[in-house]
């Protein structure tokens, strides 16, 4: 137990945490698009499985970064067809999300063995490339605090910094632009931003896209960084932790990084206890993130009810 | 100089065949209080939504100083300065007043949304026409007359020269109706024009310079306000003499329900109603008054057993109901009259018939081993639809193809069709022409004469200043003020305790309450 706590406790462990945490957060920010605009996309996961395959497999014959932005694009592409089946011909939007999760799950596997050959398992045949990390040997040279940082910090991948900085850019647009003012009130309450004639139906395809190319970037960091290559079913409900993390982030962009910090901590736990925690059969282990996922929303929900109950007391 | 807007021979016919608009001329001259008056269903409404591009006319033509114009959608009217406050506001409630007031026409820097302009623009106009409201508020958190406020600001936020106004003192309490007034008067005094739609006469002389009054499609009559009464303009509006008065209980029975130390609860946990205790005695009507949204609706719907009790009891003749469902109470005798005809009285898509005895399924009359019997169905609709008059071409017409006061007479003729012991009525003129008003306010003192015990709540004061026998103030969830009704109490004494303005002491309070 106590050498558990010290690997918890140690950089190795935060470092893996913000690994683990970047997928979560991108589609996190991804779900919190949509669910902003009024769609509850649950088809995360399955864009992000197939966001990752075509990351996996355009890698092979290009550069890492056209690579991450044909997942994105596979992400976004995914985003306007929903969009195109909920808006345009009136499907419900829960419907429309698990065709594409089970178009996924189908279609990649049968991707992936057309384009290795004949393996339905992974791509552990195909040359594909990593996002190059970044390095930060400068950290290094701070004093006291300096190997630390370098140890928390350097080598990440280059969309850990850009979901870093997503979270601010996301919030910018939300609270500071009208654009942002127009998602969140289609998303509550459309016949007020179709009075003051807003196109709605515009601005719910454009919160499907992005959500879509979130999800879509989110893929191509779990097979491009976190794993390199593509195995099948890889995402491991990972795109519905994330719409999770969307409500227990109280759909806001810094609760998400919150949420999804929360999330990815266990999901770092579940790799780091096999080694420590002996006991415990490995699958246990493995549903730790899952269980998490369950009290977390428990426990969220609860605590809501209560604050509505509490503000209703104190203003009578 | 031409007036400032003008309709000329308006016709709209809708796709069923109802004739909304005939022929409808209106006149507004600019900077003048012109209000509409009509019944419902007189086509004040469609000639409303045609100024504002809402609809088309089919023929006819609409002028803005003198030069002939049309509206594809409202966007092009609001360009052309003419803004519209509708009875059911659009605003997002989780907004602040100032982002609702500037939705869809932001100021901006760059792409960064322009928050301090947008807010100092909303204090502004909020100062210059007299609209007090807060531009940093939470919308949700505003009373409603404010809510009403803002609406009128995004419209004068947009430069509207005219400002429509769809029954806007329907939601509102005699105070806030008065201040709704100070805001119009500082409107015109600057300049814009204001067409105030309404259906109550009184306010309508209060407010306006002149009037226009429809009936039917069509236009009867404009006249200025200072050259008639209100007995003469409600001759005009009805066409014949009208009398509204109801005869007052002459029967004093026992008692027949109590509701004793009752709390409500919403799903979310948010207290509802707090410690009602409120007794009902055969024959006589109980006015249940308040804003909406102060647990007058979720008392009837708590006894009608459509909303759980988190405490207390609703006894019935001396038998607590509280656990027993709809149906079973709805066997000991409790009819309802439910706010909503369209979402919880009827099934629009099903015939007149099937729905008049939709609540009575369990009747061996209706229903045989499980199996519907067609034949009685039918007398039973074609009896009832005597009885109660309704307009309707026979039995196996759907409901949802009648109009407002027909199908509010389908739900009162089931809940009527037998004697009940309660009778549970919310809203039941909302809607409604004059004519279908009238009857349903036969149908509930007629039940009430046969002993049934009725608890009435509606918007409307006037409704319940002339039914009630007994009047209840609801004000955030508890009774705050009682009143045995006699001439003398007036809409304004009822408005305060409404609002929370006044307080009863306890001993009148106790008197009244029985």
């Amino acid at each position: 137990m106590i050498d558990l706590l010290l690997a918890v406790f140690s950089t190795t462990f935060l470092f893996t945490v913000i690994r683990t945490t970047t997928p979560l957060l991108l589609a996190t920010l991804g779900g919190l698009l949509s669910d902003l605009g009024g769609a509850l996309n649950v088809a995360l996961e399955g864009m992000m499985l197939i966001a990752a395959l075509t990351a996996v497999i355009v890698s092979v014959y290009a550069p890492w970064y056209v690579a991450v932005l044909s997942g994105l694009f596979a992400g976004a592409l995914l985003g306007a067809l929903m969009a195109l089946f909920h808006l345009r011909f009136k499907a419900d939007i829960i419907l429309v999300g698990f065709a594409v999760n089970i178009l996924a799950v189908g279609g990649t596997v049968f991707a992936l063995a057309m384009a290795t050959g004949g393996d339905k398992g992974t791509s552990i045949n195909l040359p594909s490339k990593a996002i190059p990390a970044i390095h930060l040997p400068f950290l290094e040279a701070i004093p006291l605090v300096g190997p630390v940082l370098f140890q928390l910090f350097s080598g990440h991948s280059t969309l850990t910094w850009f979901a870093g900085f997503a979270v601010f850019g996301v919030w910018y647009v939300l609270y500071r632009t009208p654009y942002g003012l127009w998602l969140r009130g289609v998303g509550e309450y459309p016949t007020a931003p179709e009075a003051a004639g807003i196109p709605v139906n515009k601005v719910r395809l454009w919160s499907l896209i992005g959500s879509g190319a979130f999800a879509g970037l989110a893929g191509a960091q779990l097979a491009m960084f976190n794993y390199v290559g593509f195995t099948r079913d890889m995402t491991a409900g990972r795109g519905f932790i994330a719409l999770g993390a969307v409500l227990l982030g109280a759909r806001h962009p810094v609760g998400a990084l919150l949420a999804a910090l929360l999330f990815g901590f266990f999901e770092a736990l579940a790799i780091v206890m096999p080694n420590h925690v002996r006991w415990m059969p490995g699958e246990m282990i493995q549903t730790i993130p899952f269980v998490v996922t369950v009290i977390a929303l428990i426990l969220f929900s609860y605590r809501s009810r209560r604050a509505s109950q509490l503000k209703t007391l104190t203003r009578i | 100089m031409p007036p400032l807007l003008q309709a000329e021979s308006i016709t709209r016919i809708y796709p069923g065949g109802t004739v909304a608009n005939d022929g409808v001329s209106l006149s507004v001259g600019a900077g003048e209080i012109h209000a509409v008056v009509g019944e419902n269903g007189a086509g004040k409404s469609t000639l409303m939504k045609i100024l504002f591009g809402l609809e088309q006319p089919d023929a006819g033509q609409l002028r803005l100083e003198g030069k002939p114009i049309a509206f594809a959608n409202p966007r092009e009217a609001i360009d052309a300065g003419i803004g519209m406050v509708f009875q059911h506001f659009s605003l997002v409630p989780s907004f602040t007043v100032y982002e609702n007031v500037a939705l869809g026409s932001e100021p901006r820097s760059g792409i960064r949304f322009d928050r301090e302009k947008a807010i100092a623009q909303v204090r502004a106009l909020s100062d210059q026409f007299k609209l007090r409201v807060d531009p940093l508020a939470r919308v949700s958190n505003l009373p409603v007359g404010q809510q009403q406020r803002v609406e009128i600001l995004k419209a004068l936020y947009r430069d509207a020269r005219i400002l429509i106004l769809d029954e806007p003192t329907a939601v509102l309490a005699p105070q806030e109706v008065e201040e709704l007034f100070v805001a119009i008067r500082a409107l015109v005094a600057q300049g814009r024009t204001v067409i105030f739609i309404a259906h109550k006469l009184p306010e309508v002389l209060a407010i306006s310079d002149r009037i226009t009054v429809m009936r039917a499609g069509r236009t009867v009559g404009e006249v200025a306000t200072s050259e008639v009464t209100e007995k003469e303009l409600a001759t005009l509006m009805v066409g014949r003499e009208v009398s509204l008065g109801v005869e007052r209980s002459q029967s004093d029975g026992g008692r027949a329900c109590e509701i004793d130390t009752v709390s409500i609860q919403s799903e979310a946990g948010v207290s509802l109603a707090t410690d009602l205790s409120l007794n009902v005695y055969a024959g006589e009507v109980v006015g249940l008054v308040g804003v909406e949204g102060n647990g007058q609706a979720e008392l009837l719907e708590a006894v009608a057993g459509l909303r759980s009790v988190t405490s207390g009891e609703i006894r019935l003749k001396g038998e607590n109901i509280v656990p027993l469902g709809v149906l079973d109470r709805r066997g000991r005798g409790v009819a309802s009259i439910p706010e909503d005809r369209l979402a919880e009285g009827l099934a629009p898509g099903a015939t007149v018939a099937e729905n008049l005895v939709a609540t009575r399924l369990g009747d061996p009359r209706f229903v045989r081993r499980g199996v519907l019997d067609l034949k009685a169905i039918r007398a039973n609709a074609i009896a009832l639809i005597d009885r109660f008059s309704i307009r309707v071409g026979g039995p196996a017409f759907a409901v949802g193809t009648l109009s407002g006061g027909n199908m509010q007479k389908v739900v009162v003729a089931r809940e009527l069709a037998e004697q009940p012991e309660l009778l549970l009525v919310n809203q039941p003129t909302r809607g409604v022409d004059l004519g279908a008003t009238q009857f349903i306010w036969a149908s509930i003192t007629r039940a009430r004469d046969a002993g049934a015990a009725v608890l009435l709540s509606s918007a409307d004061l006037s409704e319940l200043l002339a039914l009630s026998d007994r009047l209840v103030v609801f004000y955030r969830g508890r009774i705050v003020a009682a009143f045995i009704n006699s001439g003398d109490l007036s809409a304004e004494t009822l408005g305060a305790f409404m609002l929370g303005l006044e307080t009863q002491d306890e001993t009148t309070m106790k008197a009244a309450l029985r």
